[in-house]
C-alpha cells in the first residue's frame, strides 16, 4: 500500500508538472520575475540613462547663491541615493531670466531655476521644467534651495565657523521605551510592511491560490469521469487522499523554490549586467531603512523569524490541501468546485490584506487573536512578528492551532472524503456528511 | 468461488439491496439483472468493498474482500471511468499499477489486448482524443489487464458496434474458459441469454428471479408458438389457453399459458393446408424480464 501512495504521489505530480500550462505559467514567471529584477537594465537597453545626470542650470541674478546651491544639490543627491556621484549636473547660466524657456525647449530633460533677490523673504526662486518633475528630484531640490537661503542668513549674521559646523551638525534624537522589548528599528516596520513586505508575501498568497485549485480540480476531476471508482476499489481513501495532498504541497514548494531560483538569476543577471544595484530598485527611503536594519538586531531577528515563518506557512499549505481535498470530495461537478474555491480564496485573501496593513492596527487585541487563527495565521503572525507586536511564544501558539485544526481535518475529513467521493448526488449532502462525521 | 450471503443495504431509509445471496464458480458467468435502481450498482460496489453492507457477506475464496483480493478483481463500470487527459498506454500503466502489477508486465499484457481490439496505433494518444467505442474498448482492457479472477462487467457493450460486441463476447467467453469468474449486468436481455447460464433479477434491491437459466425458462411455464401459414389471428385467439396473438411479418407468434396448449393449437392448426411453419420456443429472457420486472422496465 505504500509502494501504491508513492506511484499515486508521483502520477499526481507528474500530472501537474507535466502539463504545457505549468511550462508557460513557468516561462511567464521567470520572465517577469528577472526582468523586474533588471527593469533599470532593460530601460537602459531601450534608451534610458540611469547614470545620465539631470542638467540643473541656475541663473543666478544674486551672483551669491550658485555656489552654495550648487553644494547643498551635490551633497543632498550623493547622501540621499549612496552613489559615489551626483545625480545633478548644476551649471550656472550665463543667460538672463526670460531666456529660461529657452533653455529647456533646448535640452526638454534639464530643469532651469531662476534666483532673484527678495528682501521680505530673502530668495525668489522659479524653477522650469518641461513638464512634472519627480517628487523625489523636486523633494531633494527644494530641500538643497531652504538650506542654500538659511546659509545665506547665517553668513550674513557674522558667525564663526566654528558655530557654522555646530549648527549645520544634525540633531540625533535618542528613543527610550517604557516597554523595554520595544526597539527603535521596529518604528521604521510599518514601512517595510507596507511596501517590501507585500511582494514577499504575495508569493506564498499565490501558491495557496495554486494549491487549493490544483488538489481540488485533479479530485474533481477523477471523481467526475468515475475514474474514482476504479482507483478506490484498489487503494484505500486514505491513501489516495494523502497521496493528493502529499504531490499538491510537493508541487508548490517546488514551485517556491523555483521561484526564489527565477529571483537568484534575475540578482546574477543584475550583477553581471552592472545595473544601478538592488539598492536602486527600492526607492531611496526604504533603501535606508533596509540598510539601517542591516546593521541592527534585525538580522539576527531573522534567525527565528525566517524559521518560524516557513514552518507556520507549510503547515499552513497543508490545512489548505486537506480542506481543498475534503471539499473536491463533496462535490458533484466542476462547476460546484469552483464555487467552492471563492470562499478558500477569500479567507486567503483576508489574511494578505491584514498582513499589509499590521502596521496600522498597532498591537490590538483584534489582531493578535486573528493571527493565532488557521490559514490567515501563516502571513499574519510572521508579519506582526516583524513589527514587534506579537512574541514569539504567540508565533508557537499560532503554530499548535494550525498542527492541531490540521489534525482534526484528517481526523473527520477523511470521513467526509471516503462518503464523498463516492457520492454523485447534492441531495441531503451536509446530511450526508454530518453522518459520516459521526460514523465511528 | 465468489460468495454472496444476505447482503443488504440501507441509503437512510431507503432500502437499496435486500437479503441478496448468490454464488459465481470459477468459469461461470453470472448475470446480475434489473431495471434503473434496482440495486445492482450497489451490489457491484459492495462486492468491490467500496460500500460497507449494513448485512451480510461477500468473500472470495472465502476471504473479505479487501485491497489484498482487489487487486484479482477487474471491475468495468456502467459510466467511463477513464482519465481522459492520460494517454492509453499511461492509463493502463495507471490501473495496473494500482493492482499491483509490474510495468512491464502491464505493458506486454496492454499490447497484446490493443492488437486482440484492432487498436494498437492509439496507444499513445490521450483518451479524450478516442471515439465513444474505443474509449469503451480501452475500459475493457484497463478492466482485464490484471488477468482477474474476478471480473464485473457492468454495461460492457456500451456505445459498441455489432462487430466489437462480437469481439468482446469472444473475450469475455475465453476469460471464462480460463476459470476467470465474470459477473455480468446489461439491459439487452440477448447479450445476457448468450453468456450467463446463472442469473438474477432483482426489483427494488430483492431478487425476484434467480438460478439457473434454463430453470428459470423451464419455471416459466408460458411458452410461443411461431406459426406460418393460411391461418387467421381471430380462431387461434378463441383457443383455450391462448394468451394472446401477435402479428409479425409473415408469422404469428402465438402466446400460451403452458406447455398443455400446444396440442390444442397444433390440432386446430393441422386441418389448414400451406402450414409451411409449426416451431414452439422458450420464452425470451427479455420476456421473462418484463414479464417479472413489469410496466416498469418499459417506462
Amino acid at each position: 500500500m505504500r509502494n501504491k501512495l508513492k506511484y499515486l504521489t508521483f502520477v499526481s505530480l507528474k500530472r501537474k508538472i507535466k502539463t504545457k500550462w505549468f511550462v508557460i505559467a513557468n516561462v511567464l514567471l521567470a520572465i517577469g520575475i528577472i526582468g523586474v529584477i533588471n527593469i533599470d537594465s532593460i530601460i537602459t537597453f531601450f534608451g534610458g540613462d540611469f547614470d545620465k545626470q539631470i542638467k540643473v542650470y541656475v541663473i543666478d541674478d544674486t551672483h551669491e547663491t550658485f555656489e552654495l546651491l550648487k553644494e547643498q544639490i551635490d551633497t543632498n543627491s550623493i547622501t540621499y541615493s549612496e552613489e559615489e556621484q551626483s545625480a545633478y549636473e548644476v551649471i550656472l547660466s550665463d543667460q538672463s531670466s526670460d531666456q529660461a524657456l529657452n533653455i529647456v525647449e533646448e535640452d526638454k530633460d534639464a530643469y532651469v531655476f531662476v534666483i532673484k533677490s527678495n528682501p521680505e523673504t530673502i530668495l525668489d526662486v522659479t524653477l522650469v521644467s518641461d513638464g512634472y518633475i519627480d517628487s523625489i528630484d523636486f523633494q531633494l531640490l527644494s530641500t538643497a534651495v531652504n538650506n542654500t537661503k538659511t546659509m545665506l542668513a547665517i553668513q550674513k549674521s557674522n558667525l564663526s565657523q566654528e558655530e557654522l559646523n555646530q549648527l549645520y551638525t544634525s540633531v540625533e534624537i535618542k528613543r527610550m521605551y517604557l516597554d523595554e522589548t520595544k526597539k527603535s528599528e521596529d518604528e521604521n516596520m510599518d514601512m517595510i510592511m507596507t511596501t517590501v513586505f507585500p511582494i514577499i508575501i504575495l508569493p506564498f498568497f499565490m501558491l495557496t491560490l495554486f494549491l487549493v485549485q490544483m488538489i481540488g480540480a485533479e479530485v474533481n476531476d477523477e471523481k467526475t469521469t468515475r475514474g474514482m471508482e476504479i482507483i478506490i476499489s484498489n487503494v484505500s481513501p486514505k491513501v489516495h487522499f494523502f497521496s493528493k495532498v502529499i504531490s499538491g504541497n510537493l508541487f508548490v514548494i517546488s514551485q517556491g523554490i523555483l521561484l526564489i531560483i527565477y529571483a537568484l538569476i534575475g540578482l546574477l543577471i543584475h550583477h553581471i549586467m552592472g545595473g544601478v544595484g538592488v539598492n536602486g530598485i527600492l526607492s531611496g527611503e526604504i533603501h535606508e531603512i533596509v540598510t539601517n536594519m542591516m546593521g541592527t538586531e534585525f538580522l539576527s531577528k531573522l534567525l527565528y523569524i525566517i524559521p518560524l515563518a516557513a514552518i507556520l506557512m507549510l503547515s499552513t499549505f497543508l490545512s489548505y490541501s486537506l480542506l481543498a481535498g475534503i471539499l473536491a470530495s463533496m462535490t458533484t461537478n466542476t462547476e460546484d468546485f469552483q464555487q467552492l474555491q471563492t470562499p478558500i480564496m477569500v479567507i486567503s485573501l483576508v489574511g494578505y490584506y491584514l498582513a499589509m496593513m499590521a502596521g496600522v492596527f498597532n498591537g490590538a487585541l483584534f489582531i493578535r487573536i486573528l493571527s493565532y487563527v488557521p490559514f490567515i495565521s501563516a502571513i499574519l503572525a510572521p508579519s506582526l512578528l516583524v513589527l514587534g507586536q506579537i512574541s514569539v511564544l504567540d508565533v508557537l501558539f499560532s503554530i499548535c492551532i494550525t498542527v492541531i485544526t490540521n489534525i482534526l481535518l484528517i481526523k473527520y475529513g477523511l470521513k467526509i472524503y471516503k462518503v464523498g467521493i463516492l457520492n454523485y448526488s447534492s441531495k441531503d449532502l451536509w446530511k450526508k456528511m454530518i453522518k459520516a462525521i459521526k460514523n465511528k | 468461488m465468489l460468495k454472496v450471503e444476505n447482503i443488504t443495504k440501507y441509503y437512510g431509509n431507503f432500502l437499496a439491496v435486500d437479503h441478496l445471496s448468490f454464488e459465481v464458480k470459477p468459469g461461470e458467468i453470472f448475470g446480475l439483472l434489473g431495471i434503473n435502481g434496482a440495486g445492482k450498482t450497489t451490489t457491484f460496489r459492495m462486492i468491490m468493498g467500496l460500500l460497507d453492507a449494513n448485512e451480510g457477506t461477500v468473500t472470495l475464496d472465502g476471504k473479505k474482500i479487501d485491497y489484498d483480493v482487489t487487486d484479482q478483481i477487474g471491475f468495468l463500470t456502467e459510466e467511463r471511468s477513464l482519465l481522459v487527459k492520460m494517454t492509453v498506454k499511461e492509463q493502463c500503466l495507471y490501473y495496473g499499477i494500482l493492482k499491483g502489477m509490474k510495468e512491464k508486465d502491464i505493458l506486454e499484457r496492454m499490447d497484446v489486448l490493443l492488437a486482440k481490439f484492432g487498436i494498437s496505433e492509439y496507444r499513445e494518444k490521450k483518451i479524450k482524443e478516442l471515439s465513444k467505442g474505443n474509449q469503451q474498448k480501452i475500459q475493457f482492457i484497463t478492466a482485464i489487464i490484471n488477468q482477474p479472477k474476478l471480473l464485473i462487467l457492468d454495461e460492457p457493450f456500451s456505445g459498441l458496434d455489432p462487430f466489437n460486441v462480437e469481439l468482446f463476447k469472444q473475450e469475455i467467453i475465453e476469460m471464462a474458459q480460463k476459470g476467470s469468474m465474470i459477473i455480468f449486468s446489461s439491459h439487452r436481455m440477448e447479450h445476457v441469454e448468450l453468456f450467463c447460464k446463472k442469473l438474477v433479477i432483482l426489483l427494488k434491491g430483492k431478487p425476484v428471479i434467480e438460478g439457473y437459466l434454463s430453470d428459470i425458462k423451464e419455471q416459466y411455464r408460458k411458452k410461443n408458438i411461431f406459426i406460418k401459414g393460411d391461418v387467421s389471428k381471430e380462431e387461434l385467439e378463441k383457443i383455450k389457453g391462448v394468451i394472446m396473438v401477435e402479428e409479425h411479418a409473415d408469422e404469428l407468434e402465438v402466446k400460451i399459458e403452458d406447455n398443455d396448449v400446444v396440442p390444442r393449437v397444433f390440432n386446430q392448426i393441422k386441418k389448414k393446408e400451406n402450414i409451411t411453419k409449426f416451431v414452439v420456443e422458450e420464452p425470451s429472457l427479455n420476456e421473462i424480464f418484463i414479464a417479472k420486472v413489469g410496466e416498469s422496465f418499459e417506462e
